[in-house]
């Protein structure tokens, strides 16, 4: 293929001029143009050296008008394998240039030029011009054989003629050569071949074909000669046969190379003659030239040899023959079609950028060779030119539309991989040599005083090579990275990254716990069902699969910080601000704009000086070609840092600002420690941080333990909205803590979600910690009123989340509850009306102990405390009493309901008991209904009381124990200047469970002893003689027994005295008391919740302490009073005994 | 006398490269089969009922032969020699070919990595030490 042709290029003769020894170029570049001058010799010139007289074979050789034409080859060019197709690309003759000064033995020269006319076997004229020769190079000249011409030294016009005459000459001898060849053609035959042609051997059957396409060709190179020999007409005539030929045998090629020949004999033979019919006969046959050219595309040989150059050349030849302003769109189809065809052609060569790449590279290496600095420039410029092949170009050269190309499509198939960058990961297999070209570059780039180029070549070479490089290697990289930063302006972009290497590692969701909500405005509750369930901001249950979460949108505001997180790692033996072969995480972070979505492609690093651009993909695309084996190691995993994982890139969007409220605990956001049962205020203040007031804020709780919020005052929040920007509110919270249990305390420090953070409070395993949130749901002023505008855009509301981080230790311990009873005999006076006591005693303390009546069966619930912690505790028992409940009580307390005891107090580390005395609730009335539980079945007694099973009793009574405990409250004051509430409900309950009837139910009787006074029974006692007792005096006396129950009561009744040694002293043979009246088998009925009395008289002959039993045993038990006694078989009597009752016997002062 | 012989997969990427010279020119053979290696996209337009691709690319020194598998995988040789046949070099491709197959064939070899079989370079010298001289 040759750019440079035309139609007419089959009808000039090729000459090779050569230089032979030395010519200074001067002299050499102005023999050429004196060559040039004569590239046309007319044919009437050179008849005096025609000296062949045989007959010709061009019979119609224009001798008048015809010349013949000359290209002169200055240098030569190496053989075309289509010489036979197209004559006239041999080299038909050579012509050395020789200055003889410069080359003094002409001997010397005629070797030279022979050996140089060696390469040049197409040939037929050789001639070598010497000039300037000397004296005795001319006297000897003419030895040196004909071909050696001397121009002796003369005047320019001179030099010129003789040159004239020689071009003539060479070109009488050139036709006489064609003259020869085409007889000797013509006689002999020629056996003509092109690269086309198959060499395999021929059958039978084309052997024939062959012969025949034998003459075509031989005809169609006749003519070639016939045009170079100035003879078109001749051509014409061969071109012809040439073309019947080739049809028949289907020979494409040369039909078109013989038709091809036949346009150019005929515009020689016009002689620029043009005409319109001419030139449609030209375009008509160059179509068909085309065509013919096409039509010889053999498919097998493609790969190897194409006639494709051909199919251009005519079309070339066609488009400069026609090429005029008229017919311009019809050239431009043709350069257009020549264009397409040319760079297939050029795909077509094999490897054609990789050599380019090598002989660009071994051009760079001579540069190199030579130490200056403008070579070492050159050397950079080839250089890189070769980076494309070599895959090693610089990011900068990439051109920015694929760049875009690719990071636009980077979000719908992150992970995949894209075919540019899998060719790259292919090609660095070939590391080898693109380190070699890489260090050339950074080389020449130092040379040539370039620093940017330097660095660039430095940092791809360390990038991407750096575990075939040594550590000192990788220092000497470093070291020319910080050299060549040195040279460059602070500042400096490049656009190849170096160290480190940088991965997306994460996106924090949302700084400072705040979430954007989306709004329904149809709804007044715009934030239910956007709020998680579950105590945390993360709920496994909330995210769906994989699919959905890579769908996840990441929201950012217009003025709020954002963070990403990447992490970087250096694989490398220097420092780069991260030690070396480690990585690190490290949080990015900036303020978002201006609203809209945003890609995070990369991220700008400043290291060794300059500033560059790490793409992520980059780095993916490497980490994955890593993770197939294609590249040598991953830089990540090799610093120690995980396997390569998936990294979810959200799409992220810029929403306009939303209103921000910043929340902060009182007192510090730590951990709030409370002591069980503690109650304290919290104070929460809000600040409106944004840029946009607050219209609607609600506060609602979450996560565990929520019920220790005993109250939010949400009307200090209310009452404060709008909130404008910077503006603060205080949101009083009161907090209670609650009971630490043993079991649910390790559940709680589970689930709280900073308990590693406290652990220390931990150490006794007492404290638990809770974290629950507040939220706070927000939403901004709209900005006008319109309410359609409201509708149709609703910016999202915003949920604050607040946490309450609450650490409750144990306060003081309940060791355990028991409950004690205490007797203390009462003595036996005149009185047993309380009343007259009641008026008495001004005490209100809740228990009272009449010393007439005793307290037989008082109860004290114990409590046993114990103080784990270091501070002082101090207890006081409440206990709330109920008048209702005390109807026949005797100890009316309307105006105090609440006794308090004095204060316990409890150091550290002790423990402490705290009594609650439970004697007052004892119910008036012993009452069938506490004994469903099991009622005899078939006992006349469930007819007689219809009611009596049908009481759901059980559930009354579990509510009296209930409504007991709930009376009884143990308050604490800690020394940490804190107050609160021991919860010991359950521990009490424990302890009344298995004594609750002895402590509530009375008993079915009770007894009391009186003194009876002679007289009125109401005159007036004095003190000394109150509860007296005489001796050797008849003391009446009797016994009131008091029916508690429902029902009358048939008893036999019998009173006991005794000493202080326990005798029974009224009976037996040494009785110190003497009786009257009946002591023992008394028979009586008490009506139902009425008294009986009896009476007696006692005669004591000893003074001292006695006391008075009475006991009786019931007649006829009803099931009730079965149930009180827990008998065992309805057979069983059943057994009553009062208390004892002191009487104090004072001797007889007489 | 074969100086180099190296195989390169279909993505043009070296997966075995040996060169049987003393001098310390392995880096220039690297560069001459790197050039030989063509561009995958000229290949894949064409079919070739031969897997002998001929002379690829003649040098000044080396002559540069290539050989391609069904599987596009390329077989290059480097020679000095600077008269060669065809049929040695055709000959010396099936042999290699053989002992290629023999090589991936192997269970513990990965498709697409570097051949790293000891037997393969040991058969790969055989057949460069047999060469031209039948």
């Amino acid at each position: 293929m040759e750019p440079d042709v035309s139609i007419e290029t089959p009808s000039i003769i090729r000459i090779a001029v050569l230089p032979i020894g030395t010519i200074p170029p001067p002299l050499l570049r102005d023999y050429h143009s004196m060559l040039l001058r004569h590239h046309t010799i007319a044919l009437s010139a050179i008849s005096s050296f025609y000296t062949e007289h045989q007959k010709s074979p061009f019979t119609n050789q224009p001798w008048e008008s015809g010349s013949l034409r000359f290209k002169f080859v200055l240098g030569g060019s190496p053989p075309s394998p289509w010489e036979d197709f197209q004559s006239n690309r041999k080299i038909l003759a050579v012509i050395g240039l020789c200055h003889c000064p410069s080359s003094p033995d002409l001997v010397s020269v005629t070797e030279s030029f022979n050996v140089a006319c060696r390469s040049y076997s197409s040939a037929l004229v050789r001639r070598c011009f010497a000039f300037c020769p000397g004296d005795s190079q001319l006297e000897d000249g003419d030895k040196k054989g004909e071909n050696l011409i001397l121009f002796p030294p003369s005047d320019k016009q001179t030099q010129e003629f003789h040159l004239q005459t020689m071009m003539q000459d060479i070109a009488a001898s050139l036709l006489m050569e064609f003259e020869k060849w085409v007889l000797k053609a013509e006689s002999a035959g020629t056996i003509l071949k092109t690269p086309l042609d198959s060499q395999a051997s021929l059958n039978s059957e084309e052997v024939i074909k062959a012969k025949k396409r034998r003459l075509g060709r031989a005809q169609k190179t006749i003519g070639d000669y016939s045009l170079l020999a100035g003879s078109p007409v001749d051509a014409n005539a061969h071109y012809s046969t040439a073309l019947e030929l080739a049809r028949l045998t289907g020979d494409y090629f040369w039909y078109a190379g013989a038709l091809e020949g036949s346009v150019c004999a005929l515009l020689v033979d016009r002689m620029g003659q043009r005409d319109v019919a001419l030139e449609d006969e030209v375009r008509y046959r160059y179509t068909n030239v085309i065509l013919h050219y096409r039509k010889s595309f053999i498919q097998e040989i493609a790969q190897r040899v194409s006639p494709l150059s051909f199919e251009l050349e005519a079309t070339l030849k066609l488009a400069r023959f026609l090429c005029r302003r008229e017919l311009a769109k019809e050239v431009v189809e043709l350069l257009t079609n020549a264009a397409d065809g040319a760079k297939s052609l050029i795909d077509a060569k094999l490897g054609y950028q990789r050599k380019a790449a090598f002989f660009c590279r071994q051009v760079a290496q001579l540069y190199l060779q030579q130490d200056n600095r403008l070579a070492a420039i050159s050397a950079m410029q080839v250089l890189f030119m070769t980076t494309d092949a070599y895959r090693i170009q610089s990011r900068a050269s990439v051109s920015k539309v694929s760049v875009n190309n690719e990071t636009g499509t980077r979000q719908p198939d992150a992970g995949k991989m894209h075919h540019h960058s899998i060719v790259s990961l292919f090609e660095s297999q070939w590391s080898s040599l693109q380190m070699v070209v890489l260090r050339e570059i950074l080389l020449s780039a130092v040379r040539a005083g370039d620093p940017l180029a330097a660095w660039s070549a430095a940092a791809r070479l360390l990038r991407w090579h750096y575990p075939l490089i040594t550590p000192s290697g990788q220092n000497g990289l470093a070291s020319s990275l910080a050299n060549s930063a040195d040279r460059l302006p602070s500042g400096t972009r490049c656009a190849d990254p170096a160290l480190p290497f940088v991965r997306l590692f994460s996106f924090p969701l949302h700084s400072s716990q705040v979430d954007i909500v989306k709004r329904n405005p149809a709804r007044e509750d715009w934030w239910t069902g956007s709020a998680p369930s579950g105590p945390f901001i993360y709920t496994p249950f909330s995210k769906g699969d994989a699919n959905e979460s890579s769908k996840q949108e990441l929201i950012w505001v217009v003025g709020e910080p954002v963070q990403v997180l990447v992490e970087l790692a250096n694989p490398c033996c220097f420092d780069v601000d991260i030690p070396p072969n480690s990585a690190k995480v490290i949080t990015l972070s900036g303020i978002p704009t201006a609203v809209g979505p945003v890609t995070i492609p990369g991220c700008t690093v400043h290291c060794f000086g300059v500033i560059t651009e790490h793409v992520f993909r980059d780095v993916d695309n490497l980490l994955l070609g890593a993770a197939q084996g294609l590249v040598f190691s991953d830089p990540f995993r090799s610093c120690g840092s995980a396997k390569l994982r998936h990294v979810f890139v959200p799409n992220i969007s810029v929403v306009p600002p939303l209103p921000l409220l910043v929340a902060n605990v009182v007192g510090g956001d730590g951990a709030i420690i409370l002591y069980e049962g503690e109650i304290r205020e919290v104070c929460i203040n809000f600040a409106n941080a944004g840029t946009v007031p607050i219209e609607q804020a609600h506060v609602s709780l979450s996560g565990k333990n929520q019920d220790a919020v005993i109250s939010i005052a949400d009307e200090a929040l209310q009452s404060a909205l709008p909130l404008k920007p910077g503006a603060q509110v205080t949101l009083p919270v009161t907090l209670k803590a609650w009971h630490v249990g043993p079991v649910d305390s390790d559940n709680a420090v589970g689930g709280g979600r900073n308990a590693g953070e406290t652990q220390e409070d931990q150490k006794t395993e007492l404290a638990l910690h809770c974290l629950f949130t507040m939220q706070v749901q927000i939403w901004p002023v709209s900005n006008n009123g319109d309410p359609q505008e409201k509708e149709s855009v609703v910016p999202p509301g915003r949920r604050l989340v607040v946490p309450l981080q609450i650490c409750v230790l144990q306060g003081l311990s309940f060791v355990k509850a028991r409950l004690l009873s205490m007797e203390i005999p009462a003595h036996v006076g005149d009185n047993l009306r309380d009343e007259d006591i009641e008026t008495e005693s001004n005490t209100d303390r809740l228990v009272k102990i009449n010393p007439f009546r005793g307290s037989w069966g008082l109860r004290f619930l114990e409590l046993e405390l114990s103080n784990p912690t270091d501070v002082v505790f101090e207890i006081s028992v409440f206990v709330q009493l109920e008048k209702s409940a005390k109807e026949d009580d005797s100890s009316p307390v309307q105006d105090s309901p609440e006794y308090e005891y004095p204060k316990t107090r409890i150091d550290r580390d002790y423990s402490a008991r705290v009594l609650i005395p439970l004697e007052h609730f004892k119910l008036p009335v012993l009452d069938g209904s506490f004994f469903t539980k099991d009622p005899p079945p078939g006992t006349p007694s469930s007819s007689r009381h219809p009611s009596f099973s049908e009481k759901n009793t059980k559930a009354e009574i579990n509510g009296l124990i209930k409504n007991l405990i709930s009376k009884i409250k143990v308050r604490w004051q800690s020394g940490r200047n804190s107050s609160g509430e021991l919860d010991i409900k359950d521990a009490i309950q424990t302890a009344l469970q298995t004594t609750v009837m002895d402590v509530l139910l009375p008993d079915p009787l009770t007894f009391g002893f009186r003194l009876v006074r002679n007289g009125s029974e109401t005159k007036a006692q004095s003190p000394l003689s109150k509860g007296s007792v005489l001796s050797h005096e008849v003391t009446p006396m009797e016994v009131l027994v008091r029916n508690n129950t429902s029902e009358a009561i048939k008893l036999n009744l019998s009173v006991t005295c005794r000493d202080v040694a326990g005798q029974n002293c009224a009976e037996g043979a040494d009785a110190t008391v003497l009786w009257a009246g009946a002591l023992s088998g008394i028979s009586m009925e008490v009506a139902p919740l009425q008294e009986a009395r009896h009476c007696f008289s006692l005669y004591f002959l000893v003074p001292g302490e006695y006391t008075m039993v009475a006991a009786a045993v019931i007649e006829d038990a009803n099931n009730v009073l079965r149930a009180r006694a827990r008998t065992a078989s309805p057979n069983e009597p059943i057994f009553c005994r009062g208390p004892p009752f002191h009487v104090r016997v004072t001797g007889g002062e007489m | 006398m074969i100086v180099c012989v190296s195989v390169v997969g279909h993505q043009n990427n070296p997966l075995y490269i040996q060169s049987f010279t003393d001098a310390d020119d392995a880096l220039k053979l690297h560069h001459v089969v790197h050039c030989s290696s063509t561009s995958s996209k000229s290949e894949s337009g064409t079919t070739l009922n031969e897997a002998f691709l001929g002379l690829l690319y003649p040098t000044l020194n080396y002559k540069v032969y290539g050989y391609l598998t069904n599987t596009k995988v390329k077989f290059i040789l480097v020679t000095t020699d600077l008269d060669v046949r065809d049929t040695d070099v055709r000959n010396f491709f099936r042999k290699f070919h053989a002992a290629y197959v023999d090589a991936v064939s192997n269970p513990f070899h990965v498709p697409g990595k570097k051949i790293t079989s000891r037997t393969f370079a040991q058969t790969v010298s055989n057949i460069v030490g047999s060469y031209g001289l039948n």
